[in-house]
């Protein structure tokens, strides 16, 4: 069957997230969206956990649904064109920070469980070595190494998954928080890994660069902190709907189960250039290295972004694949086309009620975003987003690049373009 | 001989001083343990087979370390007895146990085993029997033996006053000098009465005491130490040489030498390089306090998500909060909770910890799986002996240092070695912090600053105001406003 997942998302009890981020709304925004499979994030958080115990149910080997008594409710909201059965998959992400070599690292880590009792021993584990109370994705002293252990050891079935490892602050190959190699962050044990998450800053390109990735098969993910956020990274499968299909076409490198990832324009990440924001300096690698990498507001060294920091590490040329390589599709979500076909901010009340009706005429958004005929589009929601998603598919976006911590911006219709094709429109 | 390159001239002095008695006077960060265990490794080959090494520290987690030190370094571990006075006191017992007056099936008292006496009581029994060697008991002290004794009980105490009275015994006190040719004792300024006692009967015919410690850092008055024990060393031990370690190996120049102006003027050598930071910082009240320390270490660690990510410069392992009492360990944990900022609370050290051998008293130290770091927190006292690169001491205030509140009165001049053992905690930054009002046992105080903090040189101190801490730092998701 042919699924997308997204596989790394948080709860109303991680830091820093929306409060409405619940199983109900994941549950209505995994169907607005498209997803058929779905991280509950944050299992580890006892209270989260038992939410997931009381509103979840066991439905195909490993995966859960919500329980009816929770999701009927929820489905008048639903137009019918979206309704869709939709998975959880217990995740967690870990915020690792501890010194290696006298160097202090910070490092994200996601694991995904098969069962309640497997996720439990993992919290009950964690929950002996730190505090998993008070966030949702737990802060704890332990070096990635000893995490990876804990998982393997909880249960075999466990997945391990070094989240977006290229943001500079928080990941296993980060330019300030990392590590060189994979070799070196997780040693004897890297083997256990199948699968990194590419993060929003790299592309699939990006990694095929580096020979030590070679055996990892690429993920890609929305770490969404609120519903709305899911899916703007995800993964297309087609296998059997369960954990162990998952579990296969991640860990299994002649499974084919792993169809493509659907990703963000690279350059829209946060950190795919260099940079100060604070400064509002935002340069491309080249540039930094005319300045030796010192800010020119500040003088102090800027933050090192995704696109240099793949070149410190590449050891192939640009163009070249890797052994587990998948075809990937950029995408740029729904709301900011219609906002940009519209020429209005993507918060304003007339794109929220043109999104929700183009997704009631029309279907999911995954659907419109990559399958839908133009023509069908044009129909429902105009000229200008019919052309918008028509070059959003062909890659023809123009973007200023995300530099730290500061989203890139992303362009489609150069100025008058938008009254130039409605007017094309008006003269049949 | 030639100095080995990683000990400095005066450590060497120390290292191969022969001939008398000594005492190693050595302050803060000067390589007290270095010197120590390499002396001990100095000293083991001059050894004939039969004879040994006695070699006393203040914890058990000390002898631990202490025996780490020295795997490399000695080859003859057999000719070593590695442990504290409790524990050494303890086996001479459980040998020598026909020459006691205790029970066959003798077991050392736990907290747990004691009922029926109030704390008041059990602590003032406690410091007759370490600070008097002839004790005039009264009716508390006789029903409280005699309720040990029914239930073939020793307690802590008694460890060392019956090991004293089995040493009265010439016999086994000659054969132990026999057996044990030194006797070294780390942290000797926190050695009390009858510790001393039992070292004037060892260390003599031969037997020669390396004592090695700080006065200045004597920090367990209350619990029968005695600072003079220290100054009184030469008096003690006849023909004892002191020699003083002076380089500091610890502290940034600018925390030594304020440590050094609390102190009353304590000039120690500076090797280190670079700048320490010396901030003061005043708050409203405990809980904004708190709050402050907590913003910092957030700071200090780069960060906690990806909008407030700075460069890391610090792990958690590297950062510890002091405090004078345990009461105030409360606020500063649940500031740290909110934030998910993983820490550990040392509790007071227990008796069983600083003394007894926890074998004996069928307490096993946890198996530590994986090395976990976490933000220390613990009283000042518990710092003894530590070393952080960034320390916060909490409550700079009068009345709580120098503690002088409700009742609890502690002896002046220990107050200001127990801040002074805090300060020289740390390596690179230093925060002391004070709330203009704390709350305290249910009370609401006013409070000054610590008269300690004037000691220090104005130069030396950088103020920290609080910047008001905006809200949330999200940049609310556009998308979220959908709907």
């Amino acid at each position: 069957m042919k699924f997308i997942a997204d596989l790394h998302i948080h709860s109303k009890y991680s830091r820093a997230t929306a409060k409405n981020l619940d199983l109900e709304n994941l549950y209505l925004w995994a169907q607005y969206k498209g997803i058929h499979v779905v991280g509950t994030g944050d299992f580890v958080h006892p209270q989260w956990f038992k939410e997931l115990e009381a509103k979840l149910e066991p439905a195909e080997n490993g995966l859960f649904k919500l329980r009816d008594e929770f999701a009927n409710p929820v489905d008048a909201q639903i137009p019918p064109s979206c309704r869709a059965q939709v998975r959880f998959l217990l995740t967690v992400e870990i915020s690792n920070i501890y010194k290696r070599h006298d160097k202090v690292r910070k490092v994200h880590n996601l694991i995904y469980a098969p069962s309640m009792k497997a996720a439990q021993k993992i919290q009950t584990k964690l929950g002996q070595i730190g505090n998993i109370s008070s966030d949702g994705r737990p802060i704890l002293g332990l070096d990635s190494y000893d995490l990876l252990k804990i998982t393997l050891d909880a249960d075999p079935k466990n997945l391990f998954v070094p989240a977006h490892i290229w943001t500079p602050w928080f990941s296993a190959l980060g330019s300030m928080g990392g590590f060189d190699s994979m070799e070196e962050a997780f040693g004897d044990l890297k083997q256990h890994i199948y699968a990194v998450e590419t993060g929003l800053s790299s592309d699939p390109p990006m990694n095929w660069r580096l020979k030590q990735l070679d055996d990892y098969i690429l993920i890609s993910n929305s770490d969404a902190h609120s519903p709305a956020k899911l899916g703007r990274e995800a993964n297309v499968f087609d296998t059997e709907l369960s954990y162990e299909g998952i579990y296969k076409a991640l860990s299994d490198p002649n499974d084919k189960g792993l169809v493509s990832t659907l990703e963000f324009f690279p350059e829209e990440g946060k950190y795919h250039y260099d940079g100060h924001r604070s400064c509002q300096v935002r340069w491309h690698p080249l540039e930094t290295l005319k300045h030796n990498g010192l800010c020119s507001g500040c003088g102090k060294p800027v933050t090192v972004g995704v696109m240099a920091r793949v070149e410190t590490l590449a050891d192939r040329v640009e163009g070249s694949k890797s052994k587990r390589w998948r075809p990937y599709q950029n995408i740029v979500a729904l709301p900011s086309l219609i906002a940009e076909a519209k020429d209005m901010g993507t918060g304003s009340k007339a794109v929220q009620e043109a999104y929700m009706s183009i997704l009631s005429k029309l279907g999911n958004e995954f659907y419109i975003l990559l399958d839908c005929p133009l023509d069908d589009i044009k129909r429902a929601a105009g000229d200008v987003l019919a052309e918008g998603i028509n070059r959003m598919r062909q890659g023809k976006v123009s973007i200023a690049a995300g530099y730290d911590g500061e989203f890139g911006t992303i362009k489609i219709f150069e100025l008058g373009e938008r009254e130039h094709i409605e007017q094309q429109l008006s003269l049949y | 001989m030639e100095k080995p390159a990683d000990l400095n001239e005066l450590q060497w002095q120390a290292v191969i001083h022969e001939g008398s008695h000594v005492l190693i006077s050595a302050g803060p960060g000067t390589g007290k343990t270095h010197t120590l265990t390499r002396r001990i490794a100095h000293l083991i080959p001059t050894l004939a087979p039969n004879e040994s090494i006695l070699a006393i520290t203040f914890t058990n987690k000390a002898a631990l370390q202490m025996q780490d030190r020295l795997v490399g370094l000695v080859t003859r571990q057999s000719q070593l007895f590695v442990g504290t006075f409790h524990s050494f006191c303890l086996s001479l017992l459980r040998d020598h146990l026909e020459h006691t007056a205790l029970p066959k099936d003798f077991k050392v008292a736990s907290p747990e085993d004691i009922t029926g006496f109030d704390k008041a009581t059990l602590e003032r029994i406690s410091h007759l029997k370490s600070t008097q060697l002839i004790i005039n008991p009264d009716d508390d002290y006789k029903a409280y033996q005699r309720y040990l004794r029914q239930n073939s009980l020793i307690d802590f105490d008694d460890i060392l006053c019956e090991a004293l009275l089995l040493l009265e015994d010439e016999d086994l006190a000659i054969q132990l000098r026999q057996q044990y040719r030194y006797i070294f004792v780390d942290e000797y300024q926190d050695s009390n009465t009858v510790q001393n006692a039992l070292l004037k009967i060892l260390a003599r015919d031969g037997v020669l005491l390396t004592a090695i410690g700080d006065a200045n850092q004597s920090i367990y008055g209350f619990r029968g130490s005695q600072v003079e024990v220290f100054n009184k060393f030469e008096q003690d031990f006849s023909s004892a040489k002191v020699l003083t370690l002076k380089e500091n190996y610890r502290s940034a120049p600018s925390l030594l030498t304020a440590s050094g102006q609390v102190m009353g003027g304590v000039q120690l050598l500076a090797k280190l390089e670079g700048q320490g930071k010396l901030i003061i910082h005043q708050a409203l009240t405990d809980r904004a306090e708190a709050d402050y320390v907590v913003h910092q270490i957030e700071k200090l660690i780069g960060g906690l998500d990806m909008n407030t990510s700075k460069r890391a410069v610090r792990s958690l392992g590297d950062i510890a909060i002091l405090y004078r009492l345990n009461t105030q360990r409360h606020v500063l944990a649940q500031a740290l909770e909110h934030l998910g900022i993983p820490f550990q609370v040392s509790q007071k050290i227990q008796k069983s910890e600083v003394y007894s051998d926890e074998d004996a008293l069928g307490q096993h130290e946890e198996v530590v799986e994986f090395n976990v770091e976490k933000v220390s927190l613990m009283t000042l006292h518990a710092a003894k002996g530590l070393e952080f690169p960034v320390v916060f001491i909490v409550g700079c205030e009068d009345h709580l240092l120098p503690l002088d509140l409700m009742g609890m009165k502690s002896d002046a001049s220990e107050e200001r070695r127990l801040f002074y053992v805090g300060m020289t905690r740390a390596k690179e930054h230093l925060y002391l912090t004070h709330a203009k009002r704390r709350q305290l046992f249910g009370q609401t105080m006013i409070q000054n600053p610590s008269p300690y903090l004037a000691n220090i040189a104005e130069e030396l101190k950088a103020y920290e105001v609080t910047k008001r801490i905006p809200p949330k730092r999200i940049k609310d998701d556009l998308q979220m406003k959908l709907f």
